[in-house]
């Protein structure tokens, strides 16, 4: 499940955003002894984060616009100064990145992940012994690599197996500065190229989502009283990224589905699918939270058994309880396209069988000033077309779901938090550098300066102009002020969007937006 | 999922209980007033003081899967925090209510599970329908109280609006297993591998194994579990899983290698300190296997760990101090049964050795209209032995001893019926089997085994 799937399941335990969160590591409730010593209970509760997908993005990548770059994160709320911790990939699972070619829902190429561990020495529980200046350094005590396979399946069944890369170092956990003086070699040192075209990369890094976690506050009908308020700065999860040529991925047609998934080995010595993220936020918002464990568990082709979920959401609803903007009529056919369909004219395969996937048009080239509302701005080539990293999906999803799409005079609804708390990279993988265990405690709370200042500037934004009132501090590359586009110039017709009609674009207070 | 690098992980160690406090007050003064104190424990469901959520509510929501039992009083707090500032957030309720079932688990205080019970209600009050996790969370409440037929009903419950919550079908094992319907709890444990595997299931998955002779198997599956564990606490727990399973083979050197491990990856896991107390004993080591036993009684009450101080002491010709360990574990008794827990089969296991006799057996027959477990098999078959029912108590411990479950109490137990029926051929067999599958399987019994097979002429 994503995060924010843990999260809702968890009903939104806010945790200190200071060490003491997660001091004691992700641990499950370590189970007493029974009450009655007959009575064996086993732990219920089980801190198994390494197998939940937390975010997938594809975009053609910015510096080399022939070629589709991947990446899917795990492991979230990875804390760099919760005490000297490292994360790890699970060795008894596959990390997947799915890939529908042709529009029908099933897989036609999945990218398999598989992790090895390594110990220089089983006599010592140290990470490094020393400073790690290179990858292979002997004082890094312990290490993982990777397989990456390429599994090509025909009406979803596996045809052939191609390992693409073998026996490649995994990025460590960036655990401080006096073992990992120069971090950024590392990070280098972790990107491969691969033999068939294209790099491959896997380790820590900087979680690329921004957003405040309050905004679900609105699932139980709560009120955004307080957003603005990065809540995974300072947090790394586990990326793996790709870069291949588009051709690659899209042999016949431009328009690519996406999604991530991750498989774990059971008792039995089977696999089990025990997570599943395409789209952000359908996860968490789109499905209730009784059927969050069987989408999970499901796969894209039956897809339909969700549609109403789509088709008559509830947050609509639920902002209209306590915002009074009145919920769009359903059945929501905009939904469909933004979710399941994409949208004709500018990422909708031919014969798209509906399945909840990101899907990305590769035939349109990058932006040179990416809007990080995407399309919504005018931006074809950001959400929903694809996920690029700097894409405000928060702010995206919330316009669109009150209607933005079908032209719906609403406030520019946001979290007030517009970009991540690190710059991404010009080059693959992109993703920030993982935070250092040292640089975090520095700061003494988890928080540095720039972020507290950050969340304080933004406390005054509620729901309603949240994205007005970011600081501008927090905005890395501006984007020209976006007047009100005709619709031609996005590409997105007036056919595919049915309602009353146009897209009702931003008008934004701030050009920086 | 940290793993411990250049220096030792935080030591985590349980918060000192009420129930803790307790056991150390009724250690060195009166039981009345203790018995009042810890009583009046479970107060309001939130407590702590009112008003406005602070800023702390506005970091992240970071799930409560990764709540660690360290954290698990903050997260407490934190969430009603969070409820006080959103109360129609019937997750919420649901995990506050589960939370308090585990800490009642991690301090041994019952006094948490009418709090369970309220957030729980509440839950449902809030969301009535497709509550999967209400239902989920009020299945190991029940269980946690012994009252598993409950546990059954909700998790089955919470299955038919979510089949693939792991928690649910988690309790759904455990209702199964302590029910003793074990074909059933078999299904279960193999289709809950088959959609969500994890360390939840497997150790489940193991003791099923384990509890029908297949031990082989149960380390195998323990060990894929030790296998994706990283956090102390699933650490430390798996590990003294396979502690436990190797000490109940004999293996009294393998056992004290996966108790120092547990101990390795959570210094306060008191279910290690306590195996570790076993280990020490049986390698001739008391003092140490006293002062274990000491630290896990003076957190964890239990009347299980009481009983095993007490027969300590008394083999270390300490008989007073004994006394008063039986006497905390009869208050604890009467505390649990305040709060709600079917105590039962405790009553039974304890009295039958160092109570009241007839009181051990109406208590196993009560547990006995209740549920038919192999455990319950043998403590009833005890119980009618020290009455004197040893031709009805044979019946039980054949029935206990039916599974395939290689304990070396059960198989001490029905020896010792035998021999007092007279089946001396039968009491050499089983009396030997006991001491063959662990010579040191208790303070107490294994000499009494000892002494009855050397009266019986030795080992067959």
């Amino acid at each position: 499940m994503s995060r924010f799937a843990a999260a809702r399941t968890g009903a939104a335990v806010l945790l200190a955003a200071s060490a003491t969160l997660i001091a004691g590591g992700f641990a499950s409730l370590a189970p007493g002894q029974a009450v009655a010593s007959s009575h064996r209970e086993a732990p219920l509760i089980s801190g198994q984060p390494q197998y939940d997908n937390t975010d997938v993005y594809a975009f053609v990548s910015p510096d080399k616009p022939d070629t589709t770059t991947l990446v899917a994160n795990w492991l979230p709320f990875e804390d760099p100064a919760g005490g000297p911790n490292f994360y790890k990939f699970a060795t008894d699972a596959r990390y997947d990145i799915n890939i529908d070619n042709d529009g029908d829902s099933q897989i036609d190429l999945t990218y398999r992940w598989t992790f090895k561990d390594h110990y220089k020495s089983k006599n010592t529980f140290l990470y490094n012994t020393g400073a790690v200046r290179s990858l292979d350094d002997a004082n890094l005590n312990f290490s993982q690599t990777y397989d990456l396979t390429l599994i090509r399946r025909v009406h979803g069944t596996a045809v052939s197996a191609q390992r693409l890369a073998s026996n490649v170092p995994v990025a460590p956990s960036n655990v401080g500065k006096a073992s990992m003086p120069d971090y950024a070699t590392l990070r280098a040192q972790a990107v491969r190229p691969l033999a068939s075209g294209g790099h491959v990369f896997a380790g820590q890094a900087d979680d690329s989502f921004f957003l405040d976690l309050r905004v679900f506050d609105l699932l139980y009908g709560g009120n955004l009283s307080e957003v603005g308020h990065d809540t995974l700065h300072g947090y790394n999860v586990q990326t793996v990224a790709l870069q291949v040529p588009s051709k690659q991925l899209a042999p016949h047609q431009p328009i690519i589905g996406v999604f991530s998934a991750t498989q774990r080995q059971n008792a039995a010595g089977g696999f089990t699918q025990v997570s599943r993220l395409g789209m952000p936020l359908v996860n968490e918002v789109v499905i209730p939270v009784k059927d969050k464990d069987k989408f999970n568990a499901s796969i894209p082709w039956h897809d339909a058994q969700f549609g109403q979920y789509v088709t008559n959401p509830e947050l609509p609803k639920l902002i209209q309880g306590v915002y009074k903007i009145p919920a769009p009529a359903t059945p929501r056919k905009d939904l469909v396209q933004v979710f399941l369909t994409g949208v004709p004219g500018l990422n909708q395969p031919p014969n798209v069988r509906p399945a909840e996937m990101i899907r990305l048009n590769t035939s349109i080239p990058p932006s040179k000033a990416p809007n990080r509302l995407g399309v919504l701005a005018g931006d074809k080539a950001g959400y929903p077309n694809g996920r690029r990293l700097t894409d405000d999906v928060i702010d995206i999803s919330l316009q669109v779901v009150e209607g933005k799409l079908l032209g719906a005079k609403i406030p520019a609804l946001g979290d007030a938090v517009n970009a991540n708390d690190k710059a991404f990279g010009g080059a693959f993988p992109y993703v920030a550098l993982p935070w250092s265990g040292s640089d975090v405690r520095a700061s003494g709370s988890g928080i540095t300066p720039a972020a507290a200042s950050m969340a304080r500037d933004s406390q005054a934004t509620p729901l309603t102009g949240g994205a007005a009132a970011a600081p501008r501090a927090m905005q890395p590359k501006p984007a020209p002020a976006s007047p009100v586009l005709p619709m031609a110039a996005i590409g997105v017709g007036a056919l595919l969007l049915g309602g009353s009609g146009g897209l009702w674009l931003m008008r934004r207070r701030h050009p920086s937006a | 999922m940290p793993t411990p690098t250049t220096t030792a992980a935080p030591v985590t160690r349980p918060a000192r209980s009420m129930a803790g406090r307790l056991a150390r007050v009724l250690l060195g003064a009166g039981l009345v007033a203790a018995l009042a104190g810890g009583l009046t424990f479970g107060a309001a469901v939130l407590n702590g003081p009112s008003g406005p959520p602070p800023a702390s509510d506005a970091v992240p929501a970071a799930a409560f899967e990764q709540l660690s039992s360290a954290s698990l009083a903050a997260g407490i707090g934190q969430l009603q925090q969070h409820l006080r500032a959103q109360p129609r957030d019937a997750t919420g309720w649901a995990t506050l209510g589960l939370s308090y079932v585990e800490q009642a688990r991690l301090t041994a205080d019952p006094a948490y599970y009418p709090k369970a019970a309220a957030a729980l209600a509440e839950a449902l009050r809030v969301r009535p329908a497709d509550n999967d996790s209400a239902h989920a969370g009020l299945a190991a409440l029940a269980a946690a109280r012994h009252d598993f037929g409950t546990a059954l009903r909700e998790a089955d419950r919470a299955l038919a609006i979510n089949p693939f919550g792991a928690r649910a079908l988690a309790v759904r094992i455990d209702a199964l297993v302590e029910l003793g319907r074990y074909p059933a709890a078999t299904a279960a444990a193999g289709h809950a591998d088959g959609i969500a595997p994890g360390i939840p299931v497997f150790t489940r998955l193991a003791y099923v194994n384990e509890l029908h002779g297949r031990t082989a198997e149960a380390r195998r599956v323990l060990d894929l579990a030790l296998g994706s564990a990283d956090d102390p606490g699933d650490l430390a727990y798996v590990h003294a899983q396979l502690g436990e399973l190797a000490w109940s083979q004999g293996q009294v050197r393998r056992a004290g290698g996966e108790f120092a491990a547990a101990l390795r990856a959570d210094p306060g896991y008191l279910a290690a300190v306590e195996g570790r107390a076993r280990v020490r004993a049986a390698s001739g080591d008391a003092a140490g296997a006293l002062r274990d036993l000491q630290t896990v009684v003076t957190r964890l009450p239990l009347p299980g760990y009481l009983t095993e101080y007490g027969e300590l002491l008394t083999s270390a010709g300490r008989p007073a101090e004994a006394a008063r360990q039986y006497a905390v574990a009869r208050v604890w008794v009467k505390l649990a049964k305040a709060s709600g827990v079917a105590t039962d089969l405790e009553t039974a296991l304890f009295a039958a050795d160092h109570g009241d006799k007839a009181e051990a057996l109406r208590a196993a027959r009560a547990e006995w209209a209740r549920r038919h477990s192999v455990h319950v098999e043998d403590a009833l078959a005890w119980a009618l032995h020290v009455n004197g029912g040893d031709a009805e108590a044979l019946h039980y411990a054949r029935l206990a001893n039916g599974l395939g479950y290689r304990n070396a109490m059960f198989r001490y137990h029905q020896g010792m019926i035998e021999k007092a029926l007279g089946r001396t051929a039968d009491a050499r067999r089983d009396l030997t089997a006991a001491l063959r599958l662990n010579p040191d399987f208790s303070v107490l019994h294994a000499p009494l085994a000892r002494a009855a097979l050397t009266s019986l002429g030795g080992a067959p």
